[in-house]
């Protein structure tokens, strides 16, 4: 499909006006922890304070202009082998499989970016089929339904756990998914 | 001290948790030097007593769930529950381990019976109580079955355990799932 070239790149704070269309929308903060951000003073304290000195954290692009983000969070100690992925992009654009391209994109660049990094796990609500197929098409093997894991914006949720090994990135070239 | 117990058969000893303390040391030692013990653990075999009771005074003393498993008051091994804050105080992780001379006696098993009808009770925000077993630990998994625990899935590559990458098998128990 042609809907202009998908991108990842660092968040720059000329995004702002960009970044308010989609944080600042319930719909896509909706399965994750940020609030939704709705005031240009606080997208841009955001940008310049979480998003920017992120370790990990791309702004999805179409043309260049931010229209989601991707990040991976590294644990650390006996834990230092996996790292999370979270997503989410702007409603007008869901649907389209522009996710799946950015989520595919960003698994390539991570397990370059960090090459001692075993397992990129994810999370996905239950109900959130949508976000469940994202992972399926970008090769995540589903591992499971972790009951009552967390409180997510104050409900507890049950969420179905996802994973992409550095091993499976082989597997992911021949089948042609990456 | 409180004690909370279950006798088995007429005549066989009485199966307890209670907290571990410092007078606890030589009984801790007998499985703190055992590497079947160990093996599935995060932690490596033990080889010094001060190691020992440094973990006694550091580790389990100011932990929020820990207790010794005792048979007739003596202690054979631990289980202990960890706490978690803010959006995850909802799941707590289970973890035990009980000395080599008593394993395949359905020890374990009792005493996670025993956590697992309490436990909810003395943590009322506590909704989900997980563990998470080595793929090749069969026992560890066979007690968690026998109690009722609920088999999740396979974590791939989940932790690392002795140098390696492990799988791990997680399971949970609600509190709204049957008691065992």
């Amino acid at each position: 499909m042609d809907s202009g070239t998908v991108t990842l790149r660092p968040f720059r704070v000329s995004d702002v006006d960009d970044f308010i269309l989609w944080a600042g929308d319930d719909q896509v903060t909706r399965n994750i922890r940020w609030k939704t951000i709705t005031s240009k003073e606080e997208a841009l304290t955001f940008i310049k304070e979480v998003c920017i000195p992120h370790p990990w954290r791309r702004s999805i692009c179409i043309d260049d202009r931010s229209i989601g983000f991707v990040s991976v969070y590294r644990w650390s100690g006996n834990e230092i082998c996996k790292a999370d992925i979270a997503y989410g992009i702007a409603a007008k654009y869901w649907g389209q499989g522009i996710t799946t391209k950015a989520v595919k994109m960003a698994v390539s660049e991570v397990f370059k970016d960090f090459p001692d990094l075993v397992r990129l796990q994810a999370f996905a609500a239950v109900e959130n089929k949508a976000s469940q197929r994202v992972l399926e098409k970008a090769g995540f093997t589903k591992e499971g339904l972790l009951r009552k894991y967390t409180f997510l914006k104050g409900q507890l949720k049950d969420l179905v756990i996802y994973s992409f090994l550095s091993t499976d990135i082989t597997v992911a070239v021949d089948d042609k998914l990456l | 001290m409180e004690a909370d117990g279950k006798q088995g058969q007429e005549g066989s000893p009485e199966l307890s948790l209670r907290p571990l303390d410092l007078s606890d040391i030589d009984d801790f030692m007998v499985w703190a030097t055992d590497d079947k013990v160990s093996r599935f653990c995060t932690w490596d075999t033990y080889t010094s007593k001060e190691a020992g009771i440094d973990y006694i005074k550091n580790i389990v003393i100011p932990h929020p769930w820990f207790k010794a498993i005792c048979l007739d008051n003596k202690a054979i091994g631990a289980i202990s529950v960890s706490a978690n804050n803010g959006n995850d105080r909802c799941r707590g992780e289970l973890g035990y381990l009980l000395a080599s001379k008593y394993w395949g006696k359905g020890i374990v098993t009792r005493a996670v019976k025993m956590v697992a009808s309490t436990i909810f009770n003395e943590w009322p925000h506590l909704e989900r109580l997980e563990a998470l077993v080595d793929v090749e630990n069969g026992g560890s998994q066979r007690v968690l079955e026998k109690v009722g625990f609920q088999r999740e899935g396979v974590l791939r590559k989940f932790c690392i355990q002795k140098g390696r990458c492990r799988d791990m098998v997680i399971y949970s128990l609600l509190s709204t799932d049957p008691q065992p």
